[in-house]
């Protein structure tokens, strides 16, 4: 059978093509920079080249005498546009052009508005700016940082978790460590570039944008531009990319708002690569010290995760993964003290797996270590440590299938056939290593709405505000809607990407699948309950079945007891066209507000640690083989191994991809990703895509995705957990484990490059 | 990007004619007012990035001039005509057979499809790849003569640690160039004041105090062929590339090897070293250092430490002296055991 | 004049004005005195827009367009053949491959008037007249080649160039020559099984 598309297993949906496949493959999907725009104009961003300061002086000449210049929005232009907040819908509190302080390296300075590209962007490089320039303060150990606690700064980071007495556990041990390690500055770097379309009819403003938050944008935008949020609509049909960065609005878009409404026609900035890195969010960078202290027989006693993360001097930005570190495995003692530091830098935002990524890549690697220094099988360690209940609220886990990932994945990689010993093994000029390590990911879900309409045709239509930002949500949907209605997934048409349908929750947090479903799910009873009154109903063709357990399937209602009848008769008889359900899901635990939340682009998240009755996470189990020249020393993955076990899945196929994504990105993450920033002016360096590197196709060689089957009622009504952003973690540590291995040296700071290797 | 007139001339004498009415003797090519294009895949990328500011374009892939696109192998030797692209020359069959450095430098450069667009010409006039020297709000002298440079104290893990300056450690990142000044290659350019041939060797230059002089070439002047010498014994040769990636990526270190061997003893070792220098980097001690000996991994590495004794280090850059070194030693041995 | 903006040998401390570029801007320094003894170019000349004559998938294109309109832009804002992605604007990553005479180019580092007269061929121009998509297409959704689809485009015009080329061989060639098409989304393996299975595919028909 075809790799792309796994067999199902016990709760796992067919791995059906993508609906969107084929406009996908024929150009036909339209981004939002691809939808047709009648007399558009086009817009340049300029943007400032020192990260602290004042813009003095503006000189606007030279740009406004380029032929073909429209208008220039700077300062003063947004004074009747209330700056943006920070939070779920907007990247920043900084309203660039709103005063001329400079608080980060790449900000808006200026729009330049042409008749065409060539022009707006000839205009915006001959912006001239004269800066009141101040020495920024860059990153860690940079003059000028302020430390900060980060719990309680943001709603999902609300304390440092603890258990028991770390302090007289680890002082106690018999064997421990005490490391630290660090992550570099990620930029998520979508092939898409970032772009906003907006013009108005009358008073209704229409912004084309690739959006993971189409109705949070709305309600924001409308904020912003003091405006009734239903006189705003985001179209974002199709995202080229997101990964995070398009979760939270930037200040461009209510700049490119304003600027149509000046010239009264369509304008459109497409931001360049370069300008992307200081004006969308980015993965902060991190410093983990952690300190594991175990008995001889491998028990862990004690465990502390510290954690630095910088972020912008306005906007306190939490990645804060020590409430997942701090739940992995069986403790006994828990410490973990996660602190901000801030510094002259744009606000970094949610990247792919956003807590999860840093703070697990530095708890798995020191798990490798412990496991070093204890003598023992990395696996056999976890599996030792694996927990009945969680650690610090001794809640039990909805469901954990680790242990089963770590079988499966070290079944299919060959495992037991490891020589354990630093350097066994070769081939030829070429060090081999192999490791593993754990992922993780919180499962959470949130209010959604969806509306769902079958017709008298057997046609269903299916509309929701999510986001496909290449996850399949249409294939999904449609999927939930052709089971729970008998309607074979080619009569649904699914409509997703827009503000004026039915509000979802961002696309992020891995929550869409389940939140989506479950509202699609809910709708779709809805009417199935309709349709089945109507047809058990006096003078109907199921009279008589009343109560009796019934299917849908090809266009009919089939009950138990053999009988039948046409969905078509059944709406005929009710002298309907159509049926047509508006649903709207709230998880168990929702506040009363919750519904209101979702319609004001603010959505409750449910799950992960938050739940009464129980955690809420998917697991699962990375190998890789590492190869190392023994000359050279460049490092390459030919070979990786992911098990994982997230509940449902729908499509064995989207799964897979997604996950598959996910470890590739894991092996970026590892050797190759990091925005170098130059320390003294505290301005990004490689700002484009010759020297930020991410995996190319030659880099990936053998992968191999395995689907643990897992059945876990409690998440929510569709049983999903999230699995786009699963694979990613734990696959640095997993990388650095197999690097020791072949070498014997421990890297401990991503990534991992031939540099660390040569000494 | 400023605006520019395109022009497509008909033969070499009329693109010739028209740079020379639009420029100066005085003038550098990549900085003058007219400038040639080819591939366009250097080029159109600085002047996207304002980093290049013609205002003429002269297109020569119209000239009229056929051998500009031809490969003949002759006794003297191969000549690629400027205008050949990357692709073709590295599958062509005399190149694969021949002179198989050349073919490697070739297809482990850039992607299919810029070596589909680029042209050998093109490829050997590559400008630095500097991230300083790219965005033009750093202070860079090759960029704007005089103004500083931001990577000497900056984030310079790419950057040269042999032929650099204190004006100047951008590296050279092409690789076709490396194959080119190992096996003494001749340029062959034509312009105003007539044709002429050069070593290779003479195309670039040394950053030194005028890190904006780049190469040799005035810029009314074509570049119309590459000529590589007969040497049969470069069916022995390779051209190693160590990047972070396993593709599309610059070289941390490179090097093109070429060896006359008699058993294992090194009549004539063609030693040239990417990715760590300023320009295109002949390796000469480190061939002189093999010549006569027995080619083993003592005697590869005290070449390697030849070649690399002149290496000056910056902050993040100092690796690539030891790299460059075990990449000369691993180019040295993969080419020795080379069945030909 | 402007001045780079991030010189720093004074410190940032004291307060000072500095005439600086903003990071998109250029600094035509020596640019301007070299302009100075060249002759001047009449800004109407300068400014003038090209009639270009594009055949792009098969259909005759005229357009007016200024000279620096890369082929990319032409394709997208001019042509209105939006299926051709950017995705870096400076050939790093492939999104914007076409074919042009039959070989697989980035569009963005070509200016269009370059092109006159050439045979461009885009995604739109794959797929028969019947619907009937290419080997390359219906092999991409075979194996879920993709995931937002954004590089799709520039993946399969450069797949079609890899096999056309010769250097679709085996799985190691294909990894090697799909180099040039960066996917974020990381769909690489499923990439390669497209390729192989329209590979096969092409050959026996």
């Amino acid at each position: 059978m075809d790799a792309a598309a796994p067999r199902p297993k016990e709760n796992m949906g067919e791995p059906l093509p993508r609906v969107d496949a084929r406009l996908k493959v024929t150009g036909q999907a339209h981004y939002p920079a691809d939808l047709p725009t009648a007399n558009i104009a086009y817009g340049a961003l300029a943007t400032s080249s020192i990260a602290k300061g004042k813009v003095a002086k503006l000189r606007l000449d030279e740009a406004r005498a380029v032929p073909g210049l429209l208008d220039i929005v700077t300062y003063g232009d947004m004074d009747k546009v209330d700056k943006p907040k920070f939070g779920n819908s907007g990247a920043t509190s900084i309203g660039p052009l709103h005063d001329r302080t400079i608080f980060h390296d790449g900000q808006i300075v200026a729009l330049a508005v042409a008749e065409t590209f060539e022009a707006a962007e000839e205009a915006a490089r001959l912006i001239r700016a004269e800066y009141e320039e101040e020495k920024p303060t860059a990153t860690f150990d940079s003059p000028g940082t302020a430390t900060i606690p980060a719990a309680g700064k943001s709603p999902l980071f609300k304390e440092d978790v603890k258990a028991g007495d770390f302090d007289a556990a680890y002082a106690d041990a018999a064997v421990k460590i005490d490391q630290r390690y660090s992550t570099p500055t990620q930029h998520h770097n979508p092939i898409e570039l970032f772009s906003t379309t907006a013009y108005w009819e009358g008073d209704q403003l229409i912004v084309h944008e690739p959006s993971q938050n189409v109705t949070g944008w709305k309600v924001e935008l409308a904020r912003q531009l003091r405006i009734d949020p239903a006189k705003v609509r985001i179209v974002s049909p199709f995202i080229g990319g997101a990964f995070g960065s398009k979760g939270p609005m930037t200040p461009r878009t209510a700049i490119v708002a304003v600027a149509a409404k000046r010239l009264g026609r369509p304008v459109r900035c497409v931001t360049s690569r370069m300008q992307a890195f200081g004006t969308q969010t980015y993965r902060a960078e991190t410093r983990h010290r952690i300190r594991i202290g175990a008995g001889k027989d491998g028990r862990i006693t004690a465990f502390a995760h510290e954690g630095w993360e910088v972020t912008s001097r306005p906007d306190a930005y939490v990645v804060g993964g020590t409430s997942a570190t701090g739940r992995m495995y069986d403790y006994g003692s828990v410490l973990t003290h996660v602190s901000l530091v801030q510094a002259d830098r744009n606000t970094p935002g949610y990247m792919r797996s956003p807590p999860e990524t840093p703070y697990v890549y530095a708890l798995e690697n020191a798990m490798d270590e412990m496991a070093v220094a204890l003598g023992m099988d990395p696996v056999e360690f976890r599996r030792i440590n694996e927990p009945k209940a969680e650690p610090i609220g001794k809640k039990p886990f909805s469901s954990r299938s680790l242990i089963q990932c770590y079988d499966q994945a070290a079944e299919a990689f060959g495992w037991a056939d490891r020589d354990p010993k630093v350097g066994a093994m070769r081939d030829g000029d070429w060090l081999v290593g192999i490791g593993c390590a754990t992922a993780i990911y919180p499962t959470a879900v949130a209010p959604c709405a969806a509306r769902v309409r079958l017709t008298v045709d057997g046609d269903v239509r299916l509309q929701c505000g999510s986001h496909e930002i290449g996850t399949g949500v249409r294939t999904v949907a449609g999927q939930m809607a052709s089971e729970r209605l008998g309607v074979s997934i080619e009569k649904i048409s699914v409509e997703i990407g827009d503000s004026s349908l039915p509000p979802a929750p961002v696309s992020g947090g891995s929550i869409s699948t389940a939140s989506v479903c479950s509202a699609v799910l809910m709708a779709c009873d809805a009417i199935r309950t309709k349709l089945y009154a109507a047809a058990t109903a006096e003078g109907g063709p199921l009279a008589g079945s009343h109560n009796e357990e019934f299917e849908l399937a090809g266009g009919k209602i089939l009950a138990k007891s053999g009988a039948s009848a046409k969905v078509g008769d059944v709406l005929k008889a009710m002298q309907v066209g159509a049926i047509e359900e508006y649903a709207e899901f709230a998880p168990k635990g929702a506040t009363p507000e919750a519904l209101k939340k979702l319609y004001a682009g603010t959505p409750e998240f449910h799950g992960g640690e938050q739940d009464e009755d129980s955690v809420k996470y998917a697991f699962g189990a990375e190998f890789v083989e590492v190869r190392i020249n023994r000359y050279t020393r460049e490092i390459r993955v030919p070979r990786i191994v992911g098990a994982f076990a997230a509940g449902r899945i729908m499509n064995t196929r989207t799964a897979r991809s997604q996950l598959m994504g996910g470890m590739i990105w894991g092996i970026g993450q590892a050797l190759h990703e990091a925005t170098e920033v130059d320390r003294r002016y505290a301005r990004y360096v490689n700002r484009d895509l010759q020297d930020y590197l991410v995996p190319v196709n030659a880099d990936i060689k053998d992968l191999q995705v395995i689907l643990v089957p897992e059945v876990d009622h409690a998440v929510n009504p569709a049983g999903v957990k999230g699995l786009g952003e699963l694979g990613n973690v734990g696959t640095a540590a997993a990388v650095a484990s197999a690097v020791y291995h072949a070498t014997g040296r421990r890297i401990r700071d991503l990534p991992i490059r031939i540099e660390q290797l040569l000494v | 990007m400023r605006p520019f007139v395109y022009e497509q001339p008909a033969d070499i004498s009329a693109a010739v004619a028209t740079a020379s009415r639009f420029t100066t003797n005085d003038d550098q090519p990549t900085r003058a007012n007219a400038q040639f294009i080819a591939g366009g895949t250097n080029l159109a990328d600085y002047m996207k990035l304002g980093v290049a500011e013609p205002n003429r374009l002269l297109d020569l892939n119209r000239l009229k001039e056929s051998g500009l696109r031809q490969i003949r192998v002759t006794d003297d030797g191969i000549r690629f005509g400027a205008l050949v692209r990357m692709g073709e020359a590295a599958d062509h069959r005399d190149v694969t057979e021949r002179y198989p450095v050349i073919a490697d430098s070739l297809r482990l450069a850039a992607s299919g499809q810029i070596r589909n667009m680029a042209s050998l010409a093109g490829n050997i006039l590559q400008r630095t790849r500097c991230e300083y020297f790219r965005e033009t709000s750093w202070q860079c002298n090759k960029r704007v003569p005089g103004s500083g440079c931001a990577a000497m104290e900056g984030v310079n893990r790419q950057h040269a640690v042999l032929g650099a300056s204190d004006a100047c450690i951008a590296t050279y990142h092409g690789d076709f160039a490396q194959a080119l000044i190992a096996l003494d290659a001749v340029v062959h350019a034509e312009g105003s004041r007539g044709a002429r041939k050069m070593p290779f060797a003479k195309l670039h230059r040394q950053p030194g105090d005028t890190p904006h002089i780049e190469t040799d070439l005035v810029a009314d002047e074509i570049i119309t062929a590459i000529e590589v010498p007969a040497i049969p014994w470069a069916r022995r040769s390779l051209y190693l590339k160590i990047r972070d990636r396993e593709s599309y990526a610059f070289a941390l270190a490179s090097a093109a090897v070429a060896l006359d061997l008699d058993g294992e003893t090194v009549r004539e070792a063609r030693i040239a070293l990417g990715g760590v220098a300023t320009v295109p980097w002949r390796a000469s001690a480190a061939e002189q250092s093999l010549q006569g000996k027995k080619l083993d991994e003592a005697s590869a590495e005290a070449a390697a430490d030849a070649a690399f004794a002149q290496a000056r280090p910056r902050q993040h850059n100092a690796f690539k002296i030891e790299l460059g070194k075990r990449t000369l030693v691993r180019a040295l041995l993969e080419t020795r055991d080379m069945k030909v | 004049m402007s001045q780079p903006s991030v010189a720093s040998n004074n410190g940032f401390s004291r307060r000072r004005f500095m005439a600086g570029t903003v990071s998109a801007a250029a600094a035509p320094l020596l640019a301007s005195t070299a302009q100075a003894e060249a002759p001047v170019i009449p800004q109407t000349k300068l400014r003038q827009p090209v009639v270009t004559s594009l055949r792009i998938n098969e259909q005759p294109y005229e357009l007016s367009l200024d000279t620096r309109t890369s082929l990319l832009d032409a394709l997208r804002d001019h042509a209105g053949l939006t299926g051709t992605k950017k995705g870096c604007d400076h050939g790093q990553c492939g999104a914007c491959t076409v074919l042009v005479d039959g070989k697989r180019v980035l569009s963005c580092l070509s200016f269009a008037v370059m092109n006159e007269g050439k045979d461009i061929t885009t995604v739109e121009g794959l797929a028969s007249s019947d619907g009937k998509l290419h080997p390359m297409q219906q092999a991409f959704i075979d194996h879920d080649a993709f995931q937002c689809g954004y590089c799709t485009p520039g993946q399969i015009l450069s797949a079609i160039g890899c096999v056309n080329e010769g250097h679709a061989e085996s799985e190691n060639d294909i990894r090697e020559y799909m180099s040039g098409n960066i996917c974020r989304c990381a769909a690489y393996p499923n990439i390669v099984a497209a390729i192989l299975q329209a590979r096969d595919e092409t050959k026996g028909a």
